[in-house]
């Protein structure tokens, strides 16, 4: 790729029917297809693209028509470490990043691309650089470091104390970056998500409360509008220009502030780029006339965002049309119902199970990723699900087994509100909301993510511990007793892989 | 341990008056689940007692949590048992936010238990009372300061109707509660809570655009005492809009 692009420039361009073309200028030989944008990297990117992944294909849909990525702030490198955005968030892995291409980056790279920037692509910044094994969270998991002020900047007075209990990549305690530096720091580790489709993640509910807690939401600093407090695993960025400008420092390790014009491009470009898959080896072409209306980039640009999923309107539209289709697309349907109408106890979940609603509470999966087109939240959606709380983690069934993520002890302060089903001592490997709130209630709360272009994006949860859909959907199986048959997780899978 | 409670029909109906048993105890809540929606049972001196269906925010009745005792404050209704069990009406649930992990029964579907299908519409709300548009009450669960949906609203009703009367004062008065349970047991809820509540409702006026000094905020430090009836409505603040 760089090669061509030593020759001039690249278009990349799709057909109607979204096939893939890299397009090279006249004279020149057709380049291979695009996979990986380097920042820096200067080329076209058309309107529609589209992106081989082993399910299928992605597409993706700059809706503002072609972007051209030289001296655009979104593709060019701003900080000092030779990262721009798009090394983090690759339109091929659904404006992502997927463990896969991580590891092909290492491999083409030998480890010295931008994404493995000792700041966070590696597990201590510490740590000798030029050792795969001192990037083994990126590369075994998709995960970056996310160090982050203990006591939290919005909390000076916690509620919680932490001890470190295991801290296998040494970056908790170390002297420069961990608890007990000069600022005290605690890192996590998070996958990066998508900065496409976002006006569904930006949209907030309806009013001017989150009804889970019963607070004001969040408002936008320059608006005052209330934000949707979605955006970000424990919901610190209110909006993309907080966002970016956090990005701006700690991921490019930039100096100051982002110019106006680069914060105003990155927001642009962000708000208009759509990405799901379009293509399944399986199922086929997903976009077709009267086909499921939720398929494809198109349908996610064309619909409203904020919609809350009801019999009218269920939250990826019908696919009742496929139900008398192929094997494969009628298994998507069934999928899709088990989704919208299979019941089980959901239990024991931090602001699910606690607000009001009972514990347990019989619902389906629905019922939580409400929000159509996207599958996440309508209301603020940081929940401990409990994919990083003892004893429902993903993690090795104990603390103290050997494991590759830092586990923390958090101890509550007899005066706070425990933390609804946990209590006041709880073991995690990631605190999540509460690393912001400081709050006991908060711990392990992460916000869900959106469901589009799963295919080209794994792993899953927060903490990449789904290395496919059906680890992901084995989760839930076993967290809430589900008790599906291979051919319902076969389903829901299969449903799942052509969002 | 069950006390009488003298209850007057409405005079206009011409209805003798008649006497509601009130409930008032703590024991872990019980889920039954059903071939519909699951409903939520408490048991009591050997009785069971229904407290209602799950629902959602918008229902009045919050459903207790497993994991958790509850406290139930209720009358017994006239009528058939309903899920299996007697009927609670009304009813208030304050869940205790500490956890007792021997709180945790679920039964299974069993013919012949049904959980009653919701009648239409909210029903009422025994979250909020209001009594104009410049005057409003809202409780609380047992030392609890959650604000329900229906409180919130209430909340931003008040921000709302100060701004558009262009008024002077928003006066925020915060209780603290008690009450009597049905085994002569009293309880008072901790100290700070009616500070605690005032100030998040203080916090939700003022993110309202109320500016701070017209935000007056008086702690009630009496604590009515209990009577084993009204005590539900002692866990208050009134918020009232000053000309």
């Amino acid at each position: 790729m760089k090669t061509l692009m030593k020759n001039g420039r690249a278009l990349v361009s799709l057909s109607v029917g979204l096939v893939v073309a890299v397009t090279a200028t006249p004279g020149q030989i057709s380049p291979p297809p695009l996979r990986w944008i380097d920042a820096g990297t200067e080329l076209v990117l058309q309107s529609e693209i589209s992106f081989e992944n082993s399910s299928g294909r992605l597409g993706i849909l700059n809706a503002a028509g072609p972007i051209e990525t030289k001296g655009h702030a979104f593709f060019q490198p701003l900080g000092i470490n030779g990262r721009a955005c798009v090394t983090c968030h690759q339109p091929a892995n659904a404006m992502s990043l997927s463990v896969d291409a991580i590891r092909e980056r290492w491999r083409a790279t030998k480890g010295k691309d931008p994404l493995f920037a000792a700041i966070d692509g590696s597990d201590n910044p510490s740590a000798p650089q030029e050792r795969e094994s001192s990037h083994s969270l990126l590369l075994n998991r998709g995960l970056f470091r996310v160090g982050l002020p203990w006591p939290p900047v919005q909390n000076p007075t916690p509620e919680i104390s932490v001890e470190i209990v295991r801290d296998p990549t040494g970056v908790n305690r170390d002297p420069a970056w961990g608890l007990k530096s000069a600022k005290p720091t605690i890192s996590v580790f998070r996958r990066p998500r998508p900065a496409a489709n976002l006006k569904y993640v930006l949209a907030p509910d309806n009013g001017v409360f989150n009804v889970k807690l019963g607070v004001l939401l969040d408002r936008d600093p320059v608006t005052g509008k209330p934000v949707s407090m979605n955006m970000m695993a424990d919901a610190r960025a209110a909006t993309l220009a907080i966002q970016a400008e956090s990005a701006y420092r700690d991921h490019q390790e930039g100096k100051g502030q982002l110019r106006p014009e680069h914060l105003n491009q990155i927001i642009a470009f962000e708000s208009q780029v759509y990405a799901a898959q379009i293509f399944d080896i399986s199922a086929k072409d997903l976009i077709e006339a009267n086909g499921p209306g939720a398929l494809g980039p198109m349908n996610l640009f064309r619909e409203m965002a904020g919609v809350l999923n009801s019999p009218a309107k269920p939250v990826f539209l019908s696919f009742d049309r496929w139900k008398s289709d192929t094997e494969f697309r009628q298994s998507v349907a069934r999928g899709n119902d088990i989704f919208l109408n299979r019941t089980f106890w959901v239990r024991d979940v931090a602001h699910i199970n606690s607000i009001g609603l009972g514990n347990p509470a019989k619902r389906s999966c629905a019922v939580c990723h409400n929000a159509v087109m996207s599958g996440m939240d309508r209301a603020p959606g940081w929940v401990d699900l409990g994919t990083t709380n003892f004893p429902t983690w993903t993690e090795p069934k104990t603390w103290n087994e050997a494991g590759d993520l830092p586990v923390f002890k958090l101890t509550c302060r007899s005066e706070a509100k425990p933390h609804p089903f946990l209590g006041r001592v709880i073991y995690t490997s990631d605190p999540g909301r509460a690393l912001i709130t400081g709050k006991c209630a908060d711990i392990g709360a992460i916000t869900m993510g959106q469901f589009r272009g799963l295919a080209a994006r794994a792993p899953y949860f927060s903490n990449g511990s789904a290395k496919n859909l059906i680890e992901l959907v084995d989760y839930y199986d076993r967290r809430f007793d589900m008790r599906l048959t291979t051919q319902e997780k076969e389903d829901l899978v299969n449903f799942l892989r052509v969002l | 341990m069950k006390r009488l409670t003298h209850v007057f029909a409405v005079a206009i109906l011409g209805v003798a008056p008649v006497y509601a048993q009130n409930l008032s105890f703590v024991t872990c809540p019980v889920v039954r689940d059903t071939k519909t929606v699951p409903c939520w049972l408490a048991e009591y001196n050997g009785e069971i007692y229904y407290l209602g269906n799950q629902g959602g925010v918008a229902q009045d009745f919050y459903p207790p949590q497993l994991n958790h005792e509850v406290l139930v404050e209720g009358t017994i209704a006239e009528g058939p048992r309903v899920c299996g069990g007697v009927p609670l009406r009304p009813v208030k649930t304050s869940v205790f936010l500490e956890i007792n992990r021997a709180c945790y029964t679920i039964l299974p579907i069993e013919d012949g238990i049904e959980a009653p299908e919701r009648a239409p519409g909210r029903g009422p709300v025994s979250w909020v009372r209001s009594d104009g548009p410049s005057d409003v009450t809202l409780y609380f669960d047992f030392d609890n300061d959650f604000l329900s949906l229906h409180t919130t609203t209430a909340v931003q009703r008040i921000a709302e109707q100060f701004q558009q009367t262009k008024a002077s004062a928003i006066e925020v008065r915060a209780f603290r509660g008690s009450l009597r349970l049905s085994n002569g047991k009293e309880m008072v809820e901790q100290p700070g809570i009616a500070g605690s509540r005032a100030a998040r409702i203080r916090e939700i006026i003022e993110g309202l655009g109320v500016p701070k000094a017209s935000v007056s905020v008086i702690l009630v430090s009496d604590v009515q005492p209990p009577n084993g009836i009204d005590d539900p409505w002692s866990r208050k603040v009134t918020l009232s809009v000053k000309k």
